[in-house]
Parts: structure tokens; C-alpha cells; sequence
């Protein structure tokens, strides 16, 4: 049973000289959630996550954070902003000192701690978001993402369990935006709770556990993605729009295509609903296999030897430090998100495919992978490199 | 009206892991030695060291490091031209009055003088130069909290130093949307599009002040200031080049110090 880390309780906020900008909102956060605020400009998403760290106050109504409510008194708030971490749209608007290092450091420094901790938490924390080495850098000299990932690194030097991104990806090109997705999975992985708010319904979709669909102040919806963004009346209403693959399903659906499973949250659970309900019984070509690299594990020899009797190969890369190495090595990537995703369905077109990983994903990989087989009897073989 | 920051060609320059003291002391060095110099000869030739120093070691661009000279050497030849004419001297090599208050002559003296002069400010100013495109400010910032700066000028120098940028962003955006709009086509326009300018990126900056306020509460502020990161570490060879230099410049000024301009000339 997973415990409520952020509860809110009929919370309502006026602006000075303006409309109500949230009118009373209730919902709860479970500990290692992914949940995304989605709405329309001026939907009240700002409003609401400056509520969580207590940088708003509400006018009325309750926030609990940890089962206890918001104390607004100077010490209170400094354990909680220490506990939430708040990543503010425009990094520009975040990042204060003059250096990298230095910024990730404000936080740590002003919480109190010894110099030698200050330096762990921010070593770990710029490695974590993949700026190892951009310590002595100037943030006027980074591009977006960078920035962005500099300003989520001073928010997870302070060890934060919740963390909360409004608009993460706003100002990202595509790759960027992936890129932080991922970083912000590879982040729940390792126990915190993730809170973002967007009005990009193509982002939410796929990544969220659950979404909360927010207009004019007042909740819409809150439930899992497949269902809150399969009400296409709903979705109007807040001037959103219907995730590209829920229509997808809807309209093969409405064209006698029985798809059998729940609403598809990815492009695999589509294809793959889609070939069931297409394929003849007991016809199905050979797979492909999966192999997974720890590249920690595995020398910069070894893997080259490996690729050169593997020519043509697809290789993804999961995780920040794996992507780090792929560049380094020049290893030209095909899959930089969603990797399991896609290498599956490389090898049910009976092709295979590399995925480079590190430490506990390459499990992760497999897990995934078996689940899998479970669930469509496919039989796809994951094997890890250096094994015969 | 946007080129290249000397910042961020001190942030790229080749010299960018030296220590920052050593270098500190090979500009700081050079001034006081272009100071004690009583000849041209030395101050020009701390020059021709340093700025093969930029050019060779810190890999600074021929043409950036030319512009950068040519600005402030116009005002020196100015200084200098009135310095040759109107110090006074023995034995005029030359002279004019043109009315009947001024009178503009050249003498051994004023020649010596000028060059002495000349010399002197372009060797400061390679000095000077060297230091800027070799040392970004974030590591001089280390080097000022080492000797003692307050913390609050230091901690208000970053907070300006990371502000600029921001600031020197919106300034670029507006004024390229009121060129885009004919904003400076008359001299009247430019007047006025120059004080809307100012408006409303005092405005903007206003704003952003408000926003540094928040972002500091968001991030658990207790009014201290981050800490500095690891300053380079002092290598053997940057120090035997920079004592090299400071050694060689060193005596240069004390075997040239009876050289002048003027010798030979009867």
C-alpha cells in the first residue's frame, strides 16, 4: 500500500484585483507517482503548483503534505521547499549564480550543510542529470535543455521527494523534451513522486500514471490517461486535444476492427492489439533478439568488437550516463526514448536490436521483456552482453 | 552592435585551466614593470611577450585580438599627440605658432616623453587584455572571496555578473524588434525608440529582480550565498613560464633603462 505524500483539500486562491483562479480543488498524489496537470493557458496550472511549496497561499481550503498540513512560518517552509522541489517554467528565471557548480550548490549551501556534503549532493546531482563536468561553466552559455537540467540538478541537490516541473518541456525542441521525460522516469525509478503540469496532451499521454484535467480553476477529470483523455467531449471542454493513438484506436474501432485489451497507451500496445486482431492463427515470423550492454560493465574494445560482427544493428541508449557514452564513442543512436518500447517491436518484425544501459535497468530491461512474452507469447530473447 | 563577449572568449581561451593567480600575476607584474620601465623599449617588448602569449598559448583570434586593441590605442594616440606637442623642451627640432597664445613644438624631450608614454599604455593595455581573455570572471570571483572581499560586494557582483546576461538578452530582443519595425531609420526615431528601449528593459528588469526573489525562497534561501567551486590547481610548467616571463621582462627594463627615443639623433 503506497502511502499520500500531497493532498489537497478544497483549496481555493484569488488574485489581488482578480477573478478566483482556483476554485475549490481537491485531489491526493500517492508516494512514486507520475502525475501530470494538464490544461489550457490559464487553466490556474501555475497558481496551483506554487500552492505545493507554499510559495502561494490558499485562501481557503487545506494542502497536506506527508499527511501533515502546510505550516507557513519561516522554518516550516524552508523543510518543506527543502522536501519539495519546485523547477520553474523558464530556467533562465531559476538559475542565480554565476556558475554551474556554484548554483547547484545554492541550495545545499543555504540549507545549512558542511562543505564536504555540499559537494557530494552536488556532484551527485549533476551527474544525475547527465552535466558531469560542466562545473566551471557560465549558465548564459547553455542551450535550453542544459538549462533546464542545471535547474533540476539544484533542485535534487537538496534531496527533494516530491518534485514539481511546470512545463518541463516548454522551449525544449523534441529531443530535448524526450530527453527530460526520460530523465524524470529514470528519477521515479529511483523513489521520488513527480509532478508536472503541460498543455502538451501528446507528452502527458503516454508518460503520466494519472492525469488531472484542470480548466477555469476546476478539476475536469482526474483519472489514468487512457480514460480522462478518451472523453473527446471532455477534452474540447479544456481545450485540448485527443492523444494522436486514442484516435488512432477510435477510428480502427469504428471501422470493425475489434481491438481487444484496454485503450492503447503506447504505439507497441497498439501494433500490437492490431496484429491479434488481424493475424492468421499460428502464423507468426521468427523474432528478433534483444541484447542489453551495461556499459558500465563492458570496455570500449569489447563493445566495438561486438558491433563490428553485428553490422546494421538498431542500438538504443536508455538513461542519461548510457547516452553519454554512446556520444563519446560516436555510436550512432536509433532509439533515445521509449527504448524497450521500440526494440520490441524491431524483434517482432524478427529483427534485433542493442540496447546500452546501466546498472539496475539492464533488469529492468528484462523484466519488461518478459512481461511481455507473458502477455502476447511472443518469443523474444533477451541476452546480456559478455554472455555466451 | 553585438559582437563576441570578452567573456566568452575568456570562458573558451586555451589558458582557461591555468590557475587563475598566475595569471593574475603576470598581468599585474607587467603593469608594475611597464611602470618602472624609464625606456620604451621594455613596455613595448612586455607587449610583443604577451600578446604572443594570447595569440600562440590562449589561441585568441588574430582579427578579435586587433579589434580589441584598436579602440583604446585611438585614445592613446590622441593623448600622445598633445603630449609631443606641447611638452616643453631644449632645442626645439621643430616649431609653430599659429597664434599668437599657442605655440606647438618638438623636442628631444617631448619625443622621449611620448614615446615613453606610447609604450607604457600599450604595454598596460596587453596586459590588461591578456588578462581578460584568458581569465573569465567566474574564477576571478574565486580569486577575490580567497583575498577577503566582503561577501556582500562579491555576493552582489555575481548577482550583477549572472544579471547582465539576462539583461543584455532582452536588450538584444527589443532592439531587434525595432529595427525589424524601422525603429532607427531617422535620427528622431532613434531617439525615441532608443527611450522606449531603455523603458522597457528597466521594466523587464524589474521583473526579473522580483523573480531572482522567488526563485531564491524557492530554493530554501538563508541569505548565503553559494559557495565557490575548486579553483585549477597551480601546474609546473604555467609557473616556470609566467616566473620566465616576469624574469626576462625584468631585465629587459633594467638593461634598456638609459634608451631613449632620441638617442643617436644629433
Amino acid at each position: 500500500m503506497t502511502s499520500i505524500i500531497l493532498e489537497a483539500r478544497d483549496l481555493r486562491y484569488q488574485y489581488p484585483r482578480g477573478m478566483e483562479a482556483i476554485r475549490g480543488i481537491s485531489f491526493h498524489v500517492r508516494r512514486g507517482e507520475k502525475v501530470a496537470l494538464v490544461g489550457p493557458n490559464g487553466a490556474g496550472k501555475s497558481t496551483l503548483l506554487f500552492m505545493f511549496n507554499g510559495m502561494l497561499r490558499p485562501d481557503s481550503g487545506m494542502l497536506l503534505f506527508d499527511n501533515r498540513p502546510l505550516a507557513y512560518d519561516r522554518d516550516s517552509l524552508r523543510e518543506l521547499r527543502r522536501r519539495v522541489g519546485f523547477v520553474f517554467q523558464n530556467p533562465d528565471r531559476q538559475i542565480i549564480a554565476p556558475t554551474v557548480w556554484q548554483d547547484v550548490a545554492y541550495g545545499p549551501v543555504n540549507l545549512g550543510l558542511p562543505d564536504d556534503r555540499v559537494r557530494a549532493a552536488v556532484e551527485a546531482a549533476l551527474g544525475a542529470v547527465g552535466l558531469a563536468g560542466f562545473d566551471r561553466r557560465p549558465p548564459h552559455q547553455l542551450s535550453s535543455g542544459e538549462k533546464k537540467r542545471v535547474a533540476l540538478a539544484g533542485v535534487l541537490a537538496m534531496d527533494p521527494d516530491l518534485l514539481v516541473l511546470d512545463e518541463p518541456t516548454n522551449a525544449l525542441d523534441p529531443a530535448g523534451s524526450e530527453d527530460i521525460m526520460e530523465l524524470l522516469d529514470e528519477l521515479r525509478e529511483k523513489g521520488k513522486t513527480v509532478f508536472i503540469s503541460t498543455h502538451d496532451v501528446e507528452l502527458a499521454y503516454p508518460w503520466a500514471d494519472r492525469v488531472i484535467l484542470l480548466r477555469g480553476g476546476e478539476i475536469l477529470r482526474e483519472d489514468s490517461p487512457e480514460v480522462a483523455f478518451g472523453d473527446a467531449g471532455l477534452v474540447r471542454k479544456a481545450r485540448l486535444s485527443v492523444p494522436l493513438l486514442l484516435d488512432l484506436h477510435r477510428e480502427l474501432e469504428r471501422r470493425g476492427l475489434s481491438l481487444a485489451g484496454r485503450r492503447p497507451r503506447t504505439v507497441l500496445e497498439l501494433v500490437q492489439a492490431v496484429e491479434q486482431a488481424t493475424r492468421k492463427a499460428g502464423v507468426r515470423p521468427p523474432c528478433g533478439t534483444i541484447h542489453v550492454c551495461d556499459v558500465d560493465m563492458t570496455g570500449r574494445e569489447a563493445l566495438a568488437g561486438w558491433l563490428s560482427s553485428h553490422d546494421g544493428i538498431s542500438i538504443g541508449a536508455m538513461g542519461t550516463r548510457a547516452k553519454q557514452r554512446a556520444a563519446t564513442e560516436g555510436l550512432p543512436l536509433d532509439f533515445s526514448s521509449g527504448v524497450i518500447d521500440k526494440c520490441i517491436l524491431k524483434a517482432l518484425n524478427g529483427r534485433s536490436s542493442l540496447i546500452l544501459t546501466v546498472g539496475g535497468m539492464v533488469a529492468q530491461v528484462e523484466r519488461r521483456v518478459a512481461l511481455f512474452r507473458e502477455e502476447s507469447g511472443a518469443d523474444i530473447g533477451v541476452r546480456r552482453l559478455g554472455e555466451a | 552592435m553585438f559582437e563576441e563577449l570578452l567573456e566568452d572568449i575568456a570562458q573558451s581561451n586555451g589558458l582557461r585551466e591555468v590557475n587563475p593567480y598566475l595569471k593574475l600575476a603576470a598581468a599585474l607584474g607587467a603593469i608594475l614593470l611597464c611602470l618602472l620601465s624609464t625606456s620604451w623599449v621594455a613596455p613595448l617588448a612586455i607587449a610583443l611577450l604577451l600578446s604572443l602569449g594570447v595569440l600562440l598559448l590562449a589561441r585568441v583570434e588574430p582579427r578579435t585580438y586587433a579589434k580589441l586593441f584598436i579602440a583604446p590605442l585611438s585614445f592613446a594616440l590622441v593623448s600622445v599627440l598633445v603630449i609631443l606637442l606641447v611638452t616643453g623642451g631644449s632645442g626645439p627640432l621643430w616649431a609653430w605658432n599659429p597664434l599668437p597664445w599657442l605655440s606647438l613644438s618638438l623636442t628631444r624631450e617631448s619625443v622621449g616623453e611620448a614615446a615613453l608614454v606610447l609604450a607604457r599604455m600599450i604595454g598596460g593595455m596587453s596586459a590588461l587584455i591578456f588578462l581578460a581573455v584568458t581569465t573569465p570572471m567566474t574564477d576571478l570571483f574565486l580569486v577575490m572571496r580567497q583575498c577577503r572581499l566582503p561577501e556582500t560586494v562579491l555576493d552582489l557582483a555575481m548577482m550583477i555578473y549572472r544579471a547582465i546576461f539576462l539583461i543584455l538578452d532582452q536588450l538584444v530582443q527589443t532592439y531587434q524588434a525595432q529595427r525589424m519595425r524601422l525603429g532607427y531609420s531617422s535620427f528622431g526615431e532613434s531617439v525615441r525608440s532608443l527611450s522606449t528601449l531603455c523603458g522597457s528593459v528597466f521594466i523587464g528588469s524589474w521583473f526579473a529582480g522580483e523573480d531572482l526573489v522567488r526563485a531564491m525562497e524557492a530554493r530554501c534561501s538563508a541569505g548565503k550565498f553559494a559557495m565557490l567551486g575548486r579553483i585549477q590547481p597551480v601546474e609546473a610548467r604555467p609557473l616556470l613560464a609566467v616566473t620566465a616571463f616576469l624574469a626576462v621582462s625584468a631585465a629587459i627594463v633594467a638593461l634598456t633603462g638609459d634608451v631613449t627615443a632620441m638617442q643617436g639623433v644629433p
